[in-house]
């Protein structure tokens, strides 16, 4: 699986010249909007209008596109709120008689093992909501048992009475024979509601995983295809022959159309989107191994990419809003801990901070509402945050109201600064440990990656953390406000198609029919799209008996090497393999990719300078312990060939890059800040 | 660098330690080969301070948590290591659980020192351990027919496996391949700790560590002290029973009794009044007691307090030696870590529901409903053992209704799916269902137990070890109690046969196996209106965590 934007031989998609191409990704606070203009990529930041997020990419289309033909690819938080808040749709779940309940039971786990009040976990489809078919498919996929038309009539007037607004049905084997499946779905059809059928949008076994996920999908349909359709209709109005995709989770792009239909797919949308927005950036800039390191304001997200290895990592065992879903996503690790992550001390007397967070409501105390020391607080008290320019100026910062409440909640600890002092450090020990375990858990040495910094609080840790991980370079990309709006501009359009096959290994050289079909379905479904692509074959095998699989690529000439492949992956990941022990082909997968246009900044002349034009301040800021005198840049002032050691501060409009001494930055030919990171001080 | 510990950096050093346990987790995840582990992740894995105190623990299995530091003790006292060495042991008498519980136990030894400035211990449940019946967890009488007993011994010597012992063990068990693989990943596990624990030592050197561990277990301490102060002063006496041993009708008495202290924040648990060790294999080791009571002093903690041997500092436990909380050899004691554990629970919280009364559920199913079946695939012709728990109601709470179809207490293993079974072994799943009505109706209602039906596909010895059919799941507060287990079996005439809760059956192809398990008991008199008892559809009342 190669990873977009970078520049490849592969076909690309078929597009009127002059086209204005457009990400547009929408967030909690703020619209990114990114465009190529004469080969030039430019930003522009809008605030969000949460009450219909079309206006504000509405509003974006018309300030840089008036009058032009466009095409704009959109990252959308729609579907991840909706899961969420619980306001998707009233779901209509059609299985085999007797495991209706099975959507509720799930893996029946508790998931918080020392709580005896934990919360009793709402199922998407409440119980009156359930429907049993009398059918069954046995795992060989004969049909052992199907309902009578007459049975299926009943089931269409049940389920009309229940006043369902949306259709999911999964069957157990539905994957092997998917004939009653379809029955099923033929007999709702009349009642015109939109229909999810687990053998198209996950034909593989595992029946819970699977029904969750197209009961997610019927959940998210009816309002994400309003707000899709509608969208696409008023950017055809506003601009002849516009077009809209959308980012997918798994970080390929998809029509508008298709996302309308399976919108299980993008509910990571934006989130995916600086993920290969950050993976691009490096590869440009020349990193081969990342550690993305994404701070918000409640959570930070953490993922790894390694071009030895298809790049960012993609995975099928998602869960979101407590709702696992099994398409394909990018793996992306979240802790509980940001910005806005309030500090305590708890019963026995240890410095917590988070999960709990102020929110953007009360917020940090230093925003003016909040009460409760924040990790936002402590880097303002710490002189990491630049009062006057924080987001443009347009919050402004009180210093000493946040100065009056740590000193008041500061516990046993001697001063404000040092209660300050050790909530970031307690925050960063939490950011240490998830990349731990997306690193060193997997079997990855973090020494040998390059620590890819962004989001608001991102670069303000990134060197810290560096350290504490012997990481010896971070890189701040250049948009660091917008990374993942690029990262949408410059993905390659793509779709998945899985299937599940439970054969013997023996079985691998004849998978070439089964294969066939699904790059038929897909050349046709990119055919309607008006683009053409180019298939890659892979499948998950495991030893028999085993209870998980691994993915490697397939060629049907050479059978004996994706044997061999799978030997060495089991080997590298899990430290033992056998190639005597007998092997299972489970599942088979397609992707077809039509590659975006290749897209290479132009590298500017590195000009060797100190920044000292950017230097705008010298003020006291609290690095290892000590407070020391550094200088305060504007990074959108620095110049390609900038140097500048710490201790210093580089601000900008969304982030401020905490540079601590021993540290060295420099600025690339595409504005990156590429810092080297020497071995700490010490504890 | 002298430090002085402060509330950061204990944060940071908690951080630290338990990233040790968790990569070690990680590790035996990623390279065991049984689904058991991998799949319902069954396994522990802990680091211990070089007097052999759990310092970090992985949040896996609430049933080892008492229990891995007795399996360290054991290594400690009968091992005189050296560096490099690695030990192994299982047997219930001297530091295990039950037998296909084996542990390891790694002795880290920083460069300079003659002396451990850690152990790390990883502990697996291994699918076969030999023994009379496929699966290890059969109806023994005694010890000698639940698979090979492996006392403590060095496994690893000076960094090289001693293969005269690994080859007397996997002589022993049935599916000695997988066995192999699993005990290496162990090993595996167990250096992954080793390397992280010398990393541990250089950066804090030998004075910081004792200062800082010292601190660890004492901010353990004080948070469960803080909690035992709430307590109302007294003793306070609860009971309950286990159904049979499975060889005789006898019920068999879980007695218990705490006696707060609320000025010096300390309990005494009193298991006085215990049954006397049974014939059956429901007998428990004092470890498995230990952890029982370890698990109910962690829920009174935040959910993400750190397990240390500083939690079980203000616990005096007595336990009446020879009964069947604290079982002596020959006993049998498989179904005392699934079965006789739970009861504990139960009894315990029965216990402290006097004390607190808003602080705790009522009895949730109590029982693992163990089963295992075993014979030969069709399909294969080769002999296959199925193994798996089936979760069931969680008792109500003050101010919530009980989970339905839910892992309770002691053990969190997930179900398999019946897709992956139905490939995997010749059943057929007729049936997989909340069981309605079985939880116990009150102001707040127990959680459902589970339906399941599972045809054979062809002849096969099926073993059941379940409880709760007699004695059911208590309501608090005025709740109902919730519903009895049952099982049965229907052969293909349409003749339904009802089973005992422990019990071993030849059954027939084309026979329907049906177990039904317990709901959860009920809290609060009931209202006039009889609600809905299934809890997973009504939207949830907020929770209202304690404290």
């Amino acid at each position: 699986m190669g990873w977009p934007g970078i520049p490849s031989g592969r076909d690309s998609t078929i597009r009127e010249p002059n086209d204005l191409r457009v990400a547009i990704d929408t967030g909690g606070t703020f619209t990114d909007c990114v465009y190529l203009d004469d080969g030039e990529l430019r930003v522009l930041k809008l605030f969000s209008t949460p009450g219909d997020p079309s206006l504000a990419v509405l509003d974006a289309l018309n300030k840089i596109g008036a009058g032009r033909s466009i095409h704009v690819r959109h990252g959308t938080t729609a579907g991840t709120n909706a899961m969420l808040e619980r306001k998707g749709a009233r779901v209509a779940f059609v299985t085999t008689a007797g495991f209706e309940d099975t959507i509720a039971i799930g893996r029946q786990t508790r998931q918080r093992l020392y709580d005896w009040f934990a919360p009793i976990p709402i199922c998407l489809v409440p119980r009156e909501l359930r429907f049993g078919v009398p059918e069954r498919v046995s795992a060989e996929g004969a049909i052992l048992c199907s309902p009578t038309d007459h049975e299926l009539a009943i089931l269409a007037e049940q389920v009309r009475a229940s006043g369902a607004q949306s259709i999911a049905i999964s069957l157990l084997f539905s994957f092997a024979n998917p004939e009653t499946e379809q029955r099923v779905e033929a007999a709702l059809r009349c009642l015109g509601l939109p229909i999810s059928t687990s053998h198209r949008i996950l034909p593989e076994f595992r029946e819970y995983e699977r029904a969750s996920t197209t009961v997610v999908n019927a959940y998210l349909a009816p309002l994400i295809q309003t707000y899709l359709l509608h969208l696409e209709e008023r950017v055809g109005a506003q601009h002849a022959g516009g077009r809209v995709d959308v980012m997918q989770s798994s970080g390929g792009i998809v029509s508008a159309r298709v996302a309308a239909q399976e919108p299980v797919r993008t509910v990571l949308s934006g989130p995916a989107g600086g993920v290969i927005g950050a993976w691009q950036m490096a590869r440009i800039a020349g990193f081969e191994k990342i550690i993305g390191f994404d701070m918000g304001g409640t959570s930070t997200d953490v993922f790894l990419a390694d071009a030895g290895t298809a790049g960012a990592r993609l995975t099928r065992e998602s869960v979101v809003a407590g709702v696992p879903i099994s398409v394909p996503m990018l793996e992306i690790h979240t802790a509980g801990a940001g910005g806005g992550s309030i500090a305590r001390f708890d019963a026995g007397g240890m410095l917590r901070v988070g999960p709990e967070s102020a929110g953007a409501e009360p917020g940090p105390i230093c925003f003016g509402r909040g009460t409760q020391a924040t990790v936002t607080d402590a880097n303002l008290l710490l002189g990491r945050l630049d009062a006057d320019s924080f987001l443009g100026g347009s919050v402004s910062l009180d210093r000493q109201r946040a100065e009056e409440m740590l000193r008041a909640q500061k516990g046993s600890l001697a001063t404000a600064e040092e209660f300050a002092a050790g909530i970031i450090r307690v925050v960063e020990t939490q950011m240490e440990k998830a990349i731990r375990v997306i690193s060193v858990e997997q079997g990855h040495d973090p020494r040998h990656f390059t620590l890819v910094a962004f989001g608001g609080g991102g670069p303000l840790h990134a060197c810290s953390l560096a350290r504490a991980l012997r990481i010896s370079r971070v890189m701040i990309p250049a948009m660091p406000g917008a990374l993942s709006a690029a990262g949408m501009l410059f993905a390659d359009t793509v779709r998945d198609y899985s299937q599940t096959v439970m054969l013997s290994g023996e079985a691998l050289a004849t998978l070439d029919p089964i294969y066939a079909e699904m790059e038929q379905r897909a050349i046709a479904d990119f055919r309607a799209e008006g683009l053409h692509g180019s298939a890659e074959r892979t499948a998950d095998l495991r030893y028999r008996g085993q209870g998980y699989e691994l993915n490697v690529p397939y060629d049907s000439h050479a059978v004996h090497g994706t044997l061999q492949t799978f030997h060495h992956q089991h080997q590298q990941r899990y430290g033992f393999s056998d190639v005597a022990r007998p092997v299972e082909i489970v599942n088979l997968r397609l992707r077809m990719i039509a590659a975006a246009e290749p897209y290479t900044p132009a590298q500017r002349e590195l000009i060797a300078g100190d920044g000292s034009a950017a230097c705008y301040a010298k003020r006291a800021v609290f690095f290892d312990r000590r407070i020391l005198p550094s200088r305060f840049y504007r990074r959108d002032a620095l110049l390609p060939g900038d140097r500048i050691a710490g201790p210093a501060m580089i601000t900008e409009y969304t982030s401020a890059t905490a540079l601590p001494p021993g540290c060295m930055a420099l600025v690339d030919g595409y504005s990156n800040l590429v810092i080297t990171v020497n071995e700490g001080t010490g504890e | 660098m002298k430090i002085t510990v402060d509330a950061i950096e204990l944060a940071v050093f908690q951080s630290a330690v338990h990233s040790i346990a968790e990569e070690m987790g990680a590790a035996l995840r990623r390279t065991a080969i049984s689904p058991n582990i991998k799949e319902r992740r069954d396994y522990s894995c802990a680091i211990f301070d070089g007097e052999g105190r759990v310092i970090a623990m992985g949040d896996h299995m609430p049933v080892h948590l008492g229990s891995m530091p007795l399996s360290v003790q054991a290594a400690i006292e009968a091992i005189a290591f050296a560096p490099g060495d690695i030990a192994i042991l299982n047997d219930p008498y001297a530091g295990g659980t039950h037998l296909p519980d084996i542990t390891m136990v790694l002795p880290v030894f920083a460069a300079t020192h003659t002396h451990p400035v850690f152990y790390v211990a990883s502990r697996a449940h291994h699918a076969d351990v030999g023994g009379t019946f496929a699966g290890s967890m059969g109806p023994a009488r005694e010890i000698f027919q639940e698979g090979i007993r492996i006392p403590p011994v060095r496994i690893v010597r000076g960094g090289k496996v001693d293969q005269e012992i690994l080859d007397l063990i996997l002589l022993n068990v049935r599916t000695p391949l997988e066995r192999r693989g699993d005990l290496d990943a162990q090993i595996g596990a167990c250096r992954v700790g080793e390397m992280r624990a010398l990393e541990l030592a250089e950066r804090y050197g030998e004075g910081n560590l004792r200062v800082l561990i010292d601190e660890l277990l004492d901010y353990s301490e004080r948070l469960v002290r803080a909690e035992l102060r709430t307590m109302a002063a007294g003793s306070f006496h609860a009971e309950d029973w286990l159904d049979d041993d499975g060889v005789t009708d006898t019920p068999c008495r879980i007695a218990v009794e705490l006696r707060f202290d609320p000025h010096a924040g300390s309990v005494v648990i009193d298991f006085a009044g215990s049954s006397l060790q049974v014939e059956g294999s429901i007998n428990a080791v004092r470890a498995i007691t230990t952890s029982a009571c370890f698990y109910v002093l962690r829920c009174l903690l935040a959910e993400d307090a750190p397990a240390t041997a500083g939690i079980l500092r203000p616990l005096t436990l007595i336990t009446p030696a020879g009964s069947i909380v604290d079982a002596r050899p020959p006993a049998a004691v498989a179904g005392g870590n699934v079965e006789t554990s739970q009861r504990m629970v139960d009894a315990l919280l029965r216990a402290l529901a006097q004390a607190a009364p808003s602080r705790v559920p009522a009895a949730s199913a109590g029982t693992m409903s163990n089963l295992t079946i075993g014979g030969v695939d069709p399909r294969t012709g080769e002999p296959f053992t199925y193994y798996e728990t089936a979760a069931g109601g969680m008792g109500a709470r003050p101010r919530l209704d009980g989970i339905s179809g839910v892992q309770t207490h002691m053990t969190n293993s997930l179900n398999t799916p019946i897709e992956a079974l139905e490939y995997a072994y010749p059943f057929r799943v007729r049936r997989y269902a909340y069981r309605d009505g079985s939880g116990g109706a009150g102001e707040f209602c127990g959680g459902d137990g589970l339906v399941r039906e599972v045809e054979l596909l062809t002849d096969a010895e099926v073993t059941l070890l379940a409880d709760r059919r007699k004695t059911r799941p208590y309501g608090l507060n005025g709740g109902e109690d919730g519903a009895p287990g049952r099982a049965s079996i229907t052969n293909a005439a349409g003749v339904e046969v009802e089973l005992p809760g422990k019990c071993s059956r030849r059954v027939a192809a084309g026979s329907v196996l049906r177990i039904e398990t317990p709901g959860g008991g009920g809290w609060g008199a009931k209202p006039q209106q009889l609600q809905n008892p299934n809890s997973s559809d009504a939207p949830a009342p907020s929770s209202q965590r304690h404290p």
